[in-house]
């Protein structure tokens, strides 16, 4: 591990280089729409780095593109560097991780993932939005970035976590390690809680969650546009396209768990044939599914959905409401 | 296989079997895939599927209807949506593509010496003849107890494979049944509904016994009910489920039912694991 510092000017040096030499992704203000995305940073570009906010869109799309033809050839031949994703973001690699590289692999996300270097970018406060805390994440720093970039008023700090990556960082100063540790200490310390609490088991107990009655209730307002699932980090679900007529070039694209088309059968028949059901579906995923599957929960509070929800739908509120009814259950 | 999991090898489709007259229209289709390393290496268990894609329209899944004993791979399709109107609309000579196996399969060491009961329904028996082929091939029927098989179909045009009738009725210690939901001229079988049958037509009381069961969600609803109550134990009740899909390998996230993913911890379940389960299907 090693520590670097640099001032606004080295450090956008450092960008510099790290734009030439791979195929760099960092959140930018997109003045158009007002939203911060991550884009490839090229020269034109660089000024518009926005690191002090929560991305809008989260950087699952540098790894798993919105849209895709299958073809390893067409992944990009450079290194990526994903510079600026917070915890809440790196936590959403992770899950997607445990899907796609587990067996059998996907090819065409291992590729990618092969090639990718996450500089985490510690958080400073929580937005009123946010629960990563809840969910067991620590906004200042996740340790599975394989570098961590922290800013404190013009100053940056760098630690490098993996070794392998210290040439990338050459060109910057030394920086120093009680100062940095001092800095993370007073972030942990001075940060707010997200002010919301949840006391329901990890995973939330399949059988019992899945026959409450309050989903109906819960989704009654949802107008099934999906939302939610392109704007959260860890939502993976996709489905194939083709674009020529032969169908040789075979596409993914994501597909929404919100949509009554997802799970229709030829015959009509739909398992998920009402929004309460898909809206259980998505919360069920993250909180009981997949925890069983894989030993971890698939929601990392960023609360991006909250945020862009139409109709202000909230996954704390629906957990809630879940908490409760099982404990009304439990105490009967 | 090739790494590429998500991309089909292409097959040819040697011949077309019109199962059924034309107001259920099932066509079987016997293929051969082009590469021959791809023919060779090829191996399935009955129960597993396959995702076929039919170019330039789309893919879907698809159980195996031939068992793997057999020399060529067979798919019985039912003309219902996108893929399967497509498919029908192809002929001897034209090329689909096929990626696979998925899937877990019957439990056939489980059955190896058990009778087996086979209750299946329309388009439902084409997943039962990958196991019954399988379990009546000669080079493993001693492997298995007595096999028993009632067959349900709308009305006598409705008769899926009518060329293996012969060979069915004819294996050793095996019983086939049929029967029609009405009454008609020259019907020689049975008449009503499967689950009306079981008592009056076989012997379910056969001591260590394995049921298979597949067909409309309404069949299997009635044979469940039907063979709890004389006493079946769930665990040895087991059928095959389906669910739209995109991957097959549980990846796309679309075929769920609680924490479990019917590509790839099914389509074939046990009463027992289905009481366990959301009732989502």
């Amino acid at each position: 591990m090693s520590i670097k510092t640099a001032n606004n000017k080295e450090f956008e040096e450092f960008l510099k280089k790290l734009s030439r030499e791979y195929l760099l992704y960092a959140p930018v203000l997109n003045e158009k729409d007002d939203k911060v995305v991550f884009e490839p940073i090229n020269e034109d570009n660089i000024s518009k780095i926005t690191l002090g906010c929560q991305a809008d869109v989260p950087l699952k799309e540098c790894i798993l593109p919105y849209n895709e033809k299958l073809s390893i050839e067409e992944n990009p031949d450079k290194k990526i560097v994903i510079l600026g994703a917070r915890a809440c973001d790196i936590e959403a690699v992770r899950v997607i991780d445990d899907v796609f590289l587990d067996e059998p692999v996907d090819p065409y996300y291992q590729d990618r993932r092969d090639k990718t270097i996450i500089i985490g970018y510690s958080c400073a406060k929580m937005e009123p939005t946010c629960f990563c805390d809840t969910v067991g994440i620590d906004p200042v720093e996740h340790d599975s970035a394989q570098a961590y970039l922290y800013k404190e008023g013009e100053k940056y700090f760098l630690k490098v976590m993996d070794e392998e990556l210290e040439s990338l960082f050459t060109s910057l100063p030394g920086g120093n390690e009680e100062e940095l540790a001092e800095l993370i200490d007073n972030r942990r310390n001075g940060m707010a809680d997200s002010n919301f609490e949840i006391d329901l088991p990890v995973p939330v107990p399949e059988a019992a969650a899945f026959a409450a009655s309050c989903w109906e209730k819960i989704a009654e307002k949802c107008l099934g546009c999906g939302v939610c699932t392109y704007y959260c980090p860890t939502c993976y679900c996709f489905g194939f396209f083709w674009q020529d007529k032969d169908g040789e070039d075979k596409w993914r694209a994501w597909d929404s768990c919100m949509f009554s088309l997802y799970t229709k059968h030829a015959s009509g028949h739909n398992p998920r044939n009402s929004k309460d059901k898909r809206y259980r579906q998505r919360v069920m995923h993250k909180f009981s599914y997949h925890p069983e599957n894989y030993g971890k929960l698939a929601c990392v509070g960023c609360g991006r959905c909250i945020k862009r929800c139409p109709v202000h739908l909230d996954i704390r509120s629906a957990l809630k409401l879940v908490e409760n009814e099982l404990k009304e259950e439990g105490g009967k | 296989m090739k790494k590429d999991k998500m991309k089909p090898n292409k097959a040819e489709i040697i011949e077309v079997i019109q199962e059924t007259g034309s107001n259920l229209n099932v066509k079987t289709y016997r293929v051969k895939f082009i590469d021959e390393d791809v023919r060779n290496s090829f191996s399935f268990r009955p129960g597993q599927f396959m995702m076929v894609t039919v170019f330039g329209k789309g893919e879907a899944p698809f159980g195996f209807a031939s068992s793997p004993t057999q020399e060529y791979v067979e798919l019985s399709i039912k003309e219902t949506g996108r893929v399967t109107s497509a498919m029908h609309n192809l002929a001897e000579g034209d090329i689909i593509g096929i990626r696979g196996p998925y899937g877990n399969g019957f439990p056939v060491e489980r059955a190896e010496g058990k009778n087996l009961v086979f209750i299946g329904g329309g388009i439902g028996i084409a997943p039962l003849r990958s196991l019954i082929n399988y379990v009546l091939d000669e080079s493993k029927r001693d492997q298995f107890g007595n096999v028993q098989m009632l067959h349900a179909f709308r009305s006598p045009e409705d008769a899926l494979f009518k060329y293996d009738h012969a060979m069915w009725e004819n294996s050793p210690d095996t019983v086939v049944k049929y029967t029609i939901d009405n009454p008609c001229d020259d019907w020689e079988h049975c008449v009503g509904f499967p689950h009306t049958l079981l008592a009056s037509e076989l012997d379910c009381e056969l001591p260590d016994a394995l049921f298979f069961t597949c067909g409309p969600p309404i069949m299997i609803k009635f044979i469940t009910e039907e063979l709890k109550k004389m006493g079946i134990e769930k665990k040895n009740i087991i059928t095959t489920l389906e669910m739209r899909m995109s991957c097959g390998f549980g990846k796309c996230g679309r075929c769920n039912i609680g924490h479990y993913y019917v590509c790839k911890d099914g389509p074939v379940f046990t009463f027992e694991q289905l009481n366990e389960m959301p009732s989502e299907y």
